[in-house]
């Protein structure tokens, strides 16, 4: 059954490279094949984060995964084509089920005046891509290293535990990030 | 052959490793001089554990210097990846995400000045120097610490000889990849992977004009969607025309010139290698 998900997963992920769609379930491991149940992660450490000031999103800081609530996390950058192409997907998702979790979109690109875009010219970005919840920087990539799948971009549902519950790559529809995002809020730690 | 039965041959051992070819050389395991298909990958073709890394001397635009193995050789360890700035689907980024980690880990370990970090473009056609740089932006890599390196060959050509051929790492252009949807489906490959890459995602590409230049001898990949597999990671492109079909491979060598390891899907989920787990391997062969 383990097996089923992950064949309908890689077809249907179609989308990035590699292993786009395998994610946190994978390949089975062999308790799975034994049909042992083993998948309960280890609950992760909070990682702080700045926020940028843009629609939706306040200057400050946030913590990664949140301590009271569960947490969805978009890994993305402005220079990445399917991110931009999932934003609507994003969007919906947040009108959908943003308020019941921390819901922020996280890039590691080098934000600042010397960097790939500034702070306004981000806000600009977010603004024309539709976006409207918080946006997180990421300058020494521990978040990226931490949630990214196989490659841009990525999603992330983490628990009000900190536990990871769902993550997958690729450009997501709506229904697959509220399902992903409601793992993590059905979870049972 | 070759090259069909070339990717076949992947398709059938469907492993990582890459059955023991370089690009044209035929003697892949599972090719038509055995009954069976492959089981496992042969020898592989790219160093592995306890080989020397071929050498080179190549182009840092961006620094304006030549690097060479002996650069490094007697001194310090160093990690090499392979990517282009157009890779469509975060493949590459996701290999760069792994020497951006050491990089930040060696920053802030204090090794910094004890390994290098080397990114070779296969695309330098179109990788100038200022895409490079601004690529190094998106992709947050510090150029200021001075141990990244961006290796940018001649051209195309030079660059697949390199990749392929030195190093052993296949490299195929593609050259319509309207026609192969947006990338492939996974496939990780661990001998059970035919028939897991039939669905291609078919997500809106540009299409545009091919270009003619260098390389446009693989025609007949087009319409082989299925057979580039997974793990050698994307197809498909925004922009300019062509994409490449590549492994994602990292190699961590040490001050010797020796493979420690190589890992040539190093960015799947299962049998890959995580940021984590390569920071520590390249912080151990620093430290060893």
């Amino acid at each position: 059954m383990r097996r089923r998900e992950l064949l309908a997963g890689v077809g249907s992920a179609g989308v990035i490279a590699g292993a786009g769609a395998v994610a946190a379930s994978g390949v089975p491991s062999v308790d799975e094949l034994l049909g042992r149940e083993s998948d309960q992660p280890e609950p992760e450490e909070p990682l702080e984060v700045e926020t940028v000031d843009a629609p939706g999103s306040e200057a400050g800081t946030a913590t990664v995964p949140a301590s009271d609530r569960a947490t969805f996390v978009d890994i993305f950058g402005t220079w990445c084509p399917p991110c931009v192409e999932q934003m609507p997907a994003l969007a919906e998702a947040n009108d959908r089920i943003g308020d019941e979790v921390l819901f922020i979109s996280v890039t590691s690109e080098s934000v600042g005046e010397d960097g790939s875009i500034t702070r306004a010219e981000l806000a600009d970005w977010w603004d024309e891509h539709g976006g409207d919840w918080t946006i997180g920087l990421d300058p020494t990539a521990a978040v990226t290293e931490r949630y990214l799948e196989s490659g841009y971009p990525s999603a992330a549902a983490i628990d009000a535990t900190g536990r990871l519950r769902w993550s997958e790559s690729g450009v997501k529809t709506a229904d697959e990030l509220v399902a992903g995002i409601e793992r993590a809020l059905e979870a049972d730690p | 052959m070759e090259r069909r039965t070339y990717l076949r041959a992947l398709g059938g051992t469907g492993v990582a490793g890459l059955a023991g070819c370089l690009g044209d050389v035929p003697g892949i395991g599972g090719d038509d001089r055995t009954v069976l298909e492959g089981n496992a990958r042969g020898d592989p073709s790219h160093p592995v554990n306890g080989e020397e890394f071929p050498s080179f001397s190549l182009p840092d635009p961006l620094a304006d210097e030549t690097v060479s193995l002996e650069d490094y050789t007697d001194d310090r360890p160093f990690l090499m990846t392979f990517f282009y700035t157009s890779c469509p689907d975060g493949a590459c980024p996701a290999l760069l995400l792994r020497l951006r980690r050491v990089q930040e880990d060696a920053i802030e370990r204090g090794y910094a000045d004890d390994v290098g970090l080397l990114a070779t473009t296969f695309d330098p056609n179109r990788d100038t120097p200022e895409a490079l740089e601004e690529y190094a932006k998106q992709q947050g890599v510090d150029l200021e610490v001075g141990n990244w390196h961006f290796l940018r060959p001649e051209d195309n050509e030079a660059a697949k000889t390199f990749v392929e051929d030195d190093v052993g790492m296949p490299v195929e252009r593609v050259e319509d990849h309207s026609a192969l949807g947006h990338g492939e489906g996974g496939g990780n490959g661990t001998g059970e992977s035919e028939g897991r890459n039939e669905t291609n995602g078919t997500h809106g590409n540009e299409t545009h004009g091919n270009e003619t230049e260098a390389n446009g001898s693989h025609g007949e990949n087009r319409t082989n969607g299925n057979e580039t597999h997974g793990n050698e990671s994307e197809t498909g492109g925004h922009g300019d025309g062509y994409a490449f079909t590549h492994y994602n491979l990292i190699v961590l060598v040490n001050e010797d010139g020796v493979v420690e390891r190589a890992y040539p899907r190093a960015i799947d989920p299962q049998g890959g290698v995580t940021p984590e787990e390569l920071v520590e391997d390249t912080k151990t062969v620093v430290d060893g």
